[in-house]
């Protein structure tokens, strides 16, 4: 398999469960405005307009957010020449603006980028993951945030966020005018009734299995990507093995910027599941390799 | 009268698609002179590096002259090209004595230690790779353009946005065609 049809295929996936995602949120809305006996427009508004707010804020503020979020420290060329010239190299390869550089002190190696577009762009670096890797395996590292900057997952990953936010907020609303208009008009077909508030109960779990199956398939995307830019699977391979063979975690890590590594931060366990926000470091070795031979 | 209506649509719809396609090849065309751009940035950028390493590794292996000469020559070479195939020709045969250069420098253990030497080598290092990057860069733009000019339906448009068959950036030998593989 070549890095192209990876790519290909990634795009598609990730494009089929934004879909996907936008149909939910619709069905969620459906069923409420269903089991509460009234307009789903009425509730869907205001919700929609909450969780776009609130996650506007977030998109604008990226950069910014994060970087206090994870102590992040922007770093001149000065004070890391070899970082900085990495970052330079990716940049032509990928064909991108150079982003901001930053240094997050922390034993456990790890990376992630964050920003919203590639003006605002910013990868940082644990200082773990400056000293136990050379300079082939940062090559690979880089060009794996280079393409989360590219491939603007920032912008997926807000959608993602948005929708899910928005089915807790929609299922929140519900619960709350379900216990406030007690004996409204409720009615109809009780099957159909049931169908409805299972809906609603399952809702904000499928929300987030979803996505997380979002995040996972870019991480697929932009490992593809990443080997598009260097041409050598083998760095971030080697990379990926490091990371693998490491058992520390980020100490400020934090679900919400969960996704935006380059290796989940959150507690390792050896089951993958349905809830990550990565898929299992071993298939993204194996994959890498098969673009070896 | 409906019919003349039917040829205003027509050519409305024409229009749009003409416009479209138009846009498409100079936007790659575009992106093909950039991206050259960049890699005479990057050779640029090397040849401004070179006299100070050849400078510092005189320091410790003075009598090593035929090789100072190549990378001079070839530096030389670099900076007066002016058409795209003497350019390309000019840069393998740099990146051909500078690994001399660097091949050398591995029998003198004080030069390998100086930390004059080692900033140098990581600049060129670092500078070898940008402009391997660069190049394909470069080559992945040309390709996306190349097939703009020859395939349906953009070809039809091609003559017209005077966008041509651009030339590959090609690497002359087997052995440079891979990363620059400058060990330290």
């Amino acid at each position: 398999m070549t890095f192209k049809d990876v790519a290909k295929r990634n795009l598609r996936k990730s494009i089929y469960l934004l879909v996907f995602m936008f149909f939910f949120v619709i069905l969620v809305a459906i069923s409420i405005g269903y089991y509460l006996g009234i307009d789903p427009t009425i509730i869907f508004i205001p919700a929609l307009l909450i969780a776009i707010f609130s996650s506007v804020g977030g998109y604008w503020g990226a950069d910014t957010l994060v970087m206090s979020i994870t102590k992040a420290k922007i770093i001149t060329p000065e004070e890391n020449p070899q970082l900085h010239n990495l970052v330079d190299e990716m940049a032509i390869a990928s064909g991108i603006k150079k982003p901001k550089v930053a240094i997050v002190q922390d034993t456990a190696p790890n990376a992630f980028a964050t920003g919203r577009d590639e003006d605002h762009a910013l990868i940082a670096f644990t200082t773990g993951i400056l000293e136990v890797m050379d300079r082939e395996q940062l090559q690979g590292v880089i060009a794996h945030e280079m393409a989360h900057i590219k491939n603007r997952d920032t912008l997926v990953g807000v959608i993602a966020t948005v929708s899910a936010g928005l089915i807790a907020v929609l299922v929140d609303f519900s619960w709350r005018l379900a216990f406030s208009s007690r004996g409204g008009k409720k009615g109809g077909n009780p099957l159909l009734l049931l169908g409805a508030v299972i809906a609603i109960i399952l809702a904000p779990v499928a929300a987030m299995l979803i996505k997380a199956a979002i995040t996972r398939k870019r991480e697929e995307l932009a490992d593809a990507s990443a080997v598009a830019f260097t041409r050598n699977p083998a760095g971030l391979r080697r990379a990926l093995e490091a990371l693998r063979d490491d058992s520390s975690v980020v100490t400020s890590d934090n679900k919400s910027v969960a996704h935006l590594y380059i290796e989940s931060p959150l507690v390792k366990s050896k089951l993958s599941s349905w809830f990550d926000t990565h898929p299992p470091i071993q298939d993204r070795i194996d994959l890498l390799t098969s673009m070896e031979s | 009268m409906e019919s003349l209506y039917l040829v205003f649509a027509g050519l409305g719809v024409f229009l749009v698609i003409f416009a479209v396609l138009f846009n498409k090849l100079r936007v790659a065309n575009i992106s093909v002179n950039e991206a050259l751009a960049q890699i005479d940035v990057q050779l640029k950028r090397r040849a401004d590096l070179i006299p100070n390493l050849v400078e510092t590794v005189k320091g410790y292996a003075a009598h090593e002259s035929v090789t100072f000469t190549k990378v001079t020559e070839a530096r030389s070479a670099t900076m007066k090209a002016t058409t795209f195939d003497d350019k390309v020709s000019s840069d393998n045969m740099l990146t051909g004595a500078l690994r001399g250069l660097l091949a050398i420098s591995e029998n003198y253990p004080d030069l390998k230690a100086s930390a004059n030497f080692l900033a140098l080598q990581e600049e060129l290092s670092t500078t070898e790779n940008k402009i391997a990057f660069a190049r394909q860069y470069y080559n992945d733009s040309v390709l996306v353009a190349n097939s703009l000019v020859t395939t349906i339906p953009t070809n039809m448009f091609a003559g017209v946005a005077g966008v041509k068959l651009r030339d590959f950036y090609a690497v002359e030998n087997e052995a440079d065609r891979k990363l620059p593989d400058v060990k330290f």
